[in-house]
């Protein structure tokens, strides 16, 4: 038992278990609930919410009606989703006695954070979803969409690679001559006694939910408790499966959430099949294109994205609170502009919903799909084989100067 | 163990503790010792990962004190 306890809840999972069981979980959370892991459309809601506080009537704008208003964050699927992801890495941050609040010591990395966060809030809304519904859950929805923004989001955390390089926003480290004897730490008890009852208090919570009949509420929140101890535990980074490619050559995420998203393929089109639903599919359309472009920028200038921020946050890593509250802002400022302005008109209204079981069959769609996640997986094993930090690709950079 | 350089990345976030080791360790002469201290939990990963795919040793294995790890990195 304590063995068991020691590798499961002490250890860090390795990144390709954690996703390939994110991969089942969120197949299985569409076959019962018939919506997607997600988590920018309810940050979208709570901007809206935010925005009714203050006056403002949303009720007639388009995004609004797109992806629902209905009830508030505490009675929405979407909503136990997010608070589930919440919960589920703070019950295992505390456990393994790990919360520390992490203070950036340069102060413009505040500042880095808000403005990345808007601009991905903004850029993932556009394209109607982040990494998940937009990418991993949405892949295996053989949605069209996902595709594009995909590439799109390689494209721009390739700009934002380069703009975080720079000089003015990277900063500079505090280099020490000689060694440093940090101070010993003590060892803490209080943690993992407040992370037990934090998780006998939310799993209490969670059979509430289905004691008192709210039972997709009680799915909600215990697939998002689930999910949040899967990214926390496997230190799961979206952000940097693209960026990481672009700096070092790493890629031991990249192909994690490419097996992540293979497995969650096929499960998914089992659960299709077999209980003779309809994939959820979204417009594919220019604005999938430049939402991806942005929002990939916008997750490497914040350094992470809407689900990376979620479990860094409650690591105390308080950089991502200004992180959370730019995705907010800037899920609101797209949901204002997309019929305040030309966005709806000339950006979506132009696209489709393209799925590629409609065009190939399901047999068709599952090979294609497989196939194209096979060869991004061969190509991120030469990146990561012959990609290096500072020189690219140039012959004999790989051999190092040593 | 003589080291010659400690750099304290405690508070960043990824990816600049990656990003400061590798640039650290370029600018030194081969053979000296980088002692690297950081606290963003995905750099206990990362941060050794990438440290070796680049030709550099952990001349020890990363110390862990409490919330903070500690990297030893012959250049």
């Amino acid at each position: 038992m304590k063995a068991l306890y020691r590798k499961w809840i002490l250890n860090y999972w390795s990144p390709y278990l954690a996703m390939a069981l994110a991969g089942v979980l969120s197949a299985v959370y569409f076959g019962i609930t018939k919506t997607v892991w997600a988590v920018t459309g309810e940050f979208t809601r709570l901007g809206g919410h935010v925005m009714e506080w203050f006056g403002a009537d949303v009720s007639d704008w388009g995004y609004f009606k797109l992806i629902g208003m209905q009830g508030n964050p505490v009675t929405r699927t979407d909503g136990w989703i997010v608070w589930g992801m919440f919960a589920g890495a703070l019950v295992m941050v505390l456990l393994n006695n790990n919360f520390k609040l992490r203070i950036p010591r340069q102060k413009r990395r505040w500042a880095q954070a808000f403005a990345g966060g808007i601009v991905a809030g903004f850029g993932a809304r556009l394209a109607l979803g982040c990494n998940l519904a937009a990418f991993f859950t949405g892949v295996p929805q053989f949605s069209l969409h996902s595709w594009i923004f995909m590439a799109s989001t390689a494209i721009g955390t390739y700009l934002g690679v380069k703009l975080i390089g720079a000089s003015w926003w990277k900063g500079k480290p505090r280099l020490i001559k000689g060694p440093v004897e940090p101070a010993r730490a003590a060892s803490g008890r209080i943690q993992p006694l407040l992370g037990g009852l934090a998780a006998l208090a939310y799993a209490i919570l969670i059979v509430c939910f289905f004691v008192s009949g709210h039972k997709m509420l009680g799915v909600a929140a215990l697939f998002g408790a689930l999910f949040g101890i899967l990214i926390e535990r496997g230190q799961i980074c979206f952000t940097s499966a693209f960026r990481d490619l672009w700096i070092s050559g790493r890629a031991t995420m990249t192909k994690a959430i490419l097996v992540g998203m293979a497995v969650s393929s096929v499960v998914t089109l089992v659960i299709i099949l077999a209980n003779g639903m309809d994939p959820i599919t979204k417009i594919a359309a220019p604005s999938t294109l430049i939402g991806g472009v942005l929002f990939g920028l916008g997750i490497v200038m914040a350094g992470g994205c809407e689900t990376g921020m979620m479990y860094r946050l409650m690591e105390g890593q308080v950089v991502f609170l200004p992180v959370f509250i730019g995705n907010i802002a800037g899920a609101g400022l797209l949901a204002y502009a997309w019929d305040h302005t030309f966005i709806y008109r000339r950006l979506v209204e132009t696209g489709s919903k393209i799925n590629l079981i409609d065009k190939f069959g399901a047999g068709g769609a599952i090979a294609a799909t497989l196939i194209v996640l096979g060869l991004l997986f061969a190509i991120a094993r030469y990146w990561q084989n012959h990609y290096r930090f500072g020189t690219g690709f140039r012959k004999g950079a790989a051999k190092n100067v040593h | 163990m003589s080291i010659d350089f400690a750099l304290d990345v405690r508070g960043e976030s990824c990816p600049y503790p990656v990003i400061y080791t590798l640039d650290t360790l370029k600018e030194m002469q081969p053979g000296q010792l980088l002692q690297v201290i950081a606290d963003c939990p995905s750099s206990f990963r990362n941060v050794p990962e990438e440290v070796v795919k680049h030709g550099y040793t952990l001349v020890q294995e990363p110390q862990k004190n409490g919330r903070d790890i500690i990297f030893y990195i012959q250049a």
